[in-house]
């Protein structure tokens, strides 16, 4: 139940000055092996420098809050959710996005979600890669309870991670093989 | 046999959309952008129920850089949509009645500038009660919510004399039972990209599973010409049936529209929850009897459907949910009846399964609640009152009969986890986990149902470029449309991968093939190739052999063009292409096939599933783990091992999330949840257990029906399983989802019996 009361939505003291775009930091790093420089606001999140500025958007965005893993990356190997990542914090670094680990090709975890049907619509399977990809980098023998534990950040709506989890498999045999 | 790469061999195939979607290279509608575009954003409501009072646009207006600041009094047509009943406003007017409707729309030059907007709207609301619960709606004394009452749809289905046979029973089970209001949570939210064109035209990038029906919704809103509307809305990033009701499209049409300029929308997830649809919360009160045997003599089922503040599809809802609480068993003597009700709670509408999983998980947990008071085993319990061929179906009404539910009985009866039942029970690791196992049964319609427009349509042609064109008004929201249809070209016709050019999802070229939903598409398809084989096959090859001087009979369609019987390829698809010099093409236009007795909603079409799980259960924190699953699925041929086999996983996994975690539960008509964070669908290491599927492929002689689809079957028996596995393991009855664990928990070391005294 709610009062019984007259009650304004809207604030009309908010000016337009407050969202000025207006920066003088310069971010330098290398997205995919290229360096890049551009002006941004130091807090612009890297889903958005990737997705908008770059229109590198096979980095997807959906929960924006680093439950997801629909835009994971690497950052110097490591994988960090881009929407939690800001500009300021990519200086120097060496940013992987999907793009990156396709451009010669279809790497061998791509192939193995290909031969596994481990996708469906398609929307988590950048970042679900790019966690393999993360996790096989680190520990190319990992036992069940680590491949969990490295996809536990990526949610799938679509496969119930059958497919997903055979298709990891079949890339640590394809890599001891 | 169980299904898996292996055992499907060649069948297994790479999907035709694979390589774009394991490379990130694949351009959903939401990745989409254009030069010059603004940026879209929708104000909704800050009440759950409320009067507006006064709606100032002015200062949002003023700010440098919006272009356009869109209210109700801004709509050249028809306030509203909604697929069954267009009772949901576009803009709300004077009244708001959840806290996801729209009040105004802005587009500006960037996303910043259009929340600022948004926040420069001024909106005087007087706030209503609020009625968050449908029982507290259907009151006397209740205020209305819509015109006609608070009541959006009442079904009702008897036969026999209950009454009298209560009186017969030996046994008579009551509970009732309680579902959560699920979310779809596809990983993409709802958006795209809306472009204005030349001459009035508007090109709609967004998605839905029914594109012509989205074409029909905006020219009501717009006032436009279907014709002068393009909608595109494949590929998808997850649906479920969540994005076949409008979401963002009219807005971004309008928009698009005042400001002569391409608008993006593309809803955050807060966004999404707060204004998306949901399954349909059901509290279903059962009441069923049997004989000394067991013998079922009456069922009693009242359902009531919280359907929220508009109508989209929650009469269809109900019919289906309750065609499904007096399914798979035969009852002698039925009482029925439901009620779909208007709150101020967020709206309810389609979700994979289709109210189908609200009744079985009650349906099945009166079989199980019924077999123990009967001192029976579950499984041999349900044998005894399980539908057999030829019997009607559940409304009484003639359907397409198949033996698919002692099929997977029997199937399930011999599986390896429902054997372990009975053997000695397994070690625990701890003490504290129980393991138990458990099973249910379901048989799900398909299609539309009796007296609702389902029609299919296809065309098939030999384009320009020599490419063999499948045309067909479905979408691809990752279900794997695209691969089932490919793989049906090449298996039927002996067609090659990249002869091949399948086009969907378009609506200014595609027949009206219907809705991809109701686990519909994959048998409309498989017809439509049934249909036109023949007149596309003589077609081509009528003209091959006038061409080549080859006669008609030693010809066939084949990899890469016409070949001779021996195999030979005398004529590749473009030469025959660009000899023919006119366009060969065939298409078939049919409706879905529907029962001929006069119940709306009843289907014609069904699949069987039984499921078996194993479960532990901690009773320490009074969490469920299911650690083994099989799943026997009656759905005639598969025509795609791999899609098949995912659909059947994906829609178990949705499933458990219904079961164990999943509520976007709502308080005096606000959301309790807003993101991911607090909306927990189950992530790997909840669903790291093993999955076994068996299809049951055989379909009685003379089936002209082919295979049914599974978009639905693997989500629907899921829930029931798992509670029976619960009361297996610990010997607590479930009746409301999801399982609340303090339900489950058992104080270490506590002293078992009830202090007494006060």
């Amino acid at each position: 139940m709610t009062d019984n009361h007259a009650m304004k939505q809207g604030a009309p003291q908010v000016t337009s000055s407050m969202i000025s775009s207006e920066t003088s930091y310069t971010l330098d790093c290398d997205v995919n092996g290229e360096p890049v420089s551009m002006k941004v606001q130091p807090s612009r999140r890297l889903l958005f420098i990737l997705r908008d500025d770059l229109q590198l958007t096979g980095t997807k965005r959906s929960c924006e809050i680093g439950r997801c893993g629909a835009c994971m990356v690497l950052m110097d190997g490591k994988p960090v959710n881009a929407c939690l990542t800001m500009a300021y914090q990519c200086a120097g670094k060496k940013i992987t996005s999907i793009e990156g680990l396709s451009g010669r090709g279809v790497h061998p975890i791509q192939q193995a979600f290909l031969d596994e049907g481990g996708f469906q619509c398609g929307y988590c399977t950048p970042g679900m890669v790019i966690s393999t990809k993360a996790l096989l980098d680190d520990n190319p023998r990992p036992c069940k309870a680590e491949v969990e534990e490295a996809l536990s950040g990526n949610l799938c709506r679509c496969t119930g991670y059958g497919g997903i989890l055979r298709a990891v498999y079949k890339a640590i045999e394809t890599a001891d093989g | 046999m169980l299904l898996n790469r292996e055992t499907s061999g060649k069948r297994w195939r790479t999907r035709p959309d694979g390589e774009e979607k394991v490379t990130g290279k694949l351009v959903y509608l939401t990745d989409m952008s254009a030069s010059g575009m603004l940026f879209g954003n929708v104000l909704r409501s800050a009440f759950a129920h409320a009067r507006i009072i006064k709606l100032c646009t002015d200062k949002a207006m003023a700010l440098p850089g919006v272009h356009a600041v869109l209210t109700f009094e801004d709509i050249p047509g028809l306030n509203g949509f909604g697929i069954a009943k267009p009772n949901q406003p576009v803009f709300c007017e004077d009244r708001v009645r959840y806290v996801g409707d729209a009040v105004a729309a802005v587009a500006a030059d960037s996303e910043e500038l259009a929340d600022q907007a948004l926040k420069l709207i001024e909106v005087e609301y007087e706030a209503l009660p609020v009625i968050d619960d449908p029982e507290q709606a259907l009151a006397e004394d209740a205020m209305l919510l819509h015109p006609e009452g608070n009541l959006l749809h009442r079904a009702e289905y008897r036969r026999g004399d209950t009454a009298a046979a209560f009186d017969d029973c030996v046994h008579i089970v009551e509970e009732t039972y309680f579902t959560p209001r699920q979310m779809h949570t596809y990983m993409e939210t709802e958006g795209g990209l809306f472009i204005p064109g030349e001459n009035g035209r508007i090109t709609v990038y967004s998605a839905t599973q029914h594109g012509l029906m989205d074409r029909l919704q905006l020219s009501r809103i717009t006032g436009l010409p279907e014709s002068d509307i393009r909608v595109i809305s494949s590929p998808i990033g997850g649906s479920f049936g969540g994005k076949d009701e409008l979401n963002v499209q009219p807005y971004g049409v309008l928009l698009a529209l005042r400001t002569g300029r391409p608008v993006k929308l593309h809803n955050s997830r807060k966004e999404s929850v707060r204004a998306g649809i949901k399954r349909h919360p059901m509290k279903i009160t059962m009441k069923t009897g049997v004989n000394r045997e067991g013998k079922l003599l009456a069922h009693q089922v009242r359902i009531v459907a919280d359907t929220g503040a508009y109508a989209t599809l929650g009469a269809e809802v109900l019919n289906f949910a309750l065609e499904h609480a007096v399914s798979g068993y035969r009852f002698e003597n039925v009482e029925a009846q439901g009620y779909s009700v208007y709150t101020n709670n967020g709206v309810s509408g389609e979700f994979r399964g289709f109210g189908g999983n609200q009744a079985i998980f009650a349906l099945e947990g009166q079989m199980d609640r019924l077999a123990e008071l009967l001192g029976m085993d579950p499984w041999t319990f349900r044998a005894l009152n399980l539908r057999q061929i030829g019997d009607p179906g559940p409304l009484g009404q003639r359907i397409a009969q198949t033996d698919g539910a002692k099929q997977v009985w029997e199937v399930l009866a011999q599986s390896p986890l429902w054997m372990e039942r009975s053997g000695p029970s397994g070690e625990t690791h701890e003490p504290w986990i129980r393991t138990g196992i458990g099973a249910a049964l379901a048989m799900h319609g398909a299609g539309l149902g009796f007296g609702i427009p389902d029609p299919g349509a296809g065309r098939l042609a030999l384009a320009a470029d020599g490419k063999i064109e499948a045309i067909f008004g479905y979408e691809e929201f990752g279900q794997g449309l695209i691969a089932t249809l490919e793989q049906m070209l090449i298996e039927q016709f002996g067609f090659a991968t990249e002869d091949l050019r399948i086009v969907i999802g378009d609506t200014d070229v595609v027949p009206d093939s219907g809705s991809s939903t109701a686990s519909r598409a994959t048998s409309m398809m498989w017809t439509a190739l049934r249909n036109m084989r023949p007149a596309f096959t003589k077609l081509l090859v009528e003209k091959a052999a006038a061409l080549t001087g080859t006669p008609y009979e030693q010809l066939e369609l084949g990899a890469g063009g016409i070949r001779n019987k021996a195999g030979v390829l005398l004529l590749t698809f473009e030469q025959l292409a660009s000899a023919a010099g006119e366009p060969l093409a065939v298409k078939t236009e049919f409706h879905y096939p529907v029962t001929p007795d006069k119940r709306v909603g009843a289907h014609f079409l069904y699949t069987y599933a039984a499921v078996a799980v194993k479960v532990e259960v901690n009773t320490l924190t009074g969490r469920v783990k299911v650690v083994d699953q099989y799943h026997a699925v009656a759905a005639g041929p598969v025509v795609n091992p791999q899609g098949f086999l995912g659909q059947i996983e994906g829609g178990s996994g949705m499933a458990l999330g219904f079961t164990l975690s999943e509520d976007a539960f709502m308080n005096s008509g606000r959301y309790g949840v807003n993101n991911l964070d607090t909306y927990l669908i189950p992530t790997v290491t909840d669903l790291n257990g093993s999955v076994t599927v068996v299809p049951i492929e055989t379909l009685p002689e003379g089936d002209i029906y082919g295979p049914r689809g599974v978009g639905e079957i693997g989500s629907v028996a899921l829930a029931p399983a798992i509670t029976s596995a619960v009361h297996h393991a610990v010997g607590k009855r479930i009746a409301k989802l999801p399982i609340e664990p303090h339900l489950l928990q058992e104080a270490p070391f506590a002293q078992k019996k009830e202090v007494s005294g006060a």
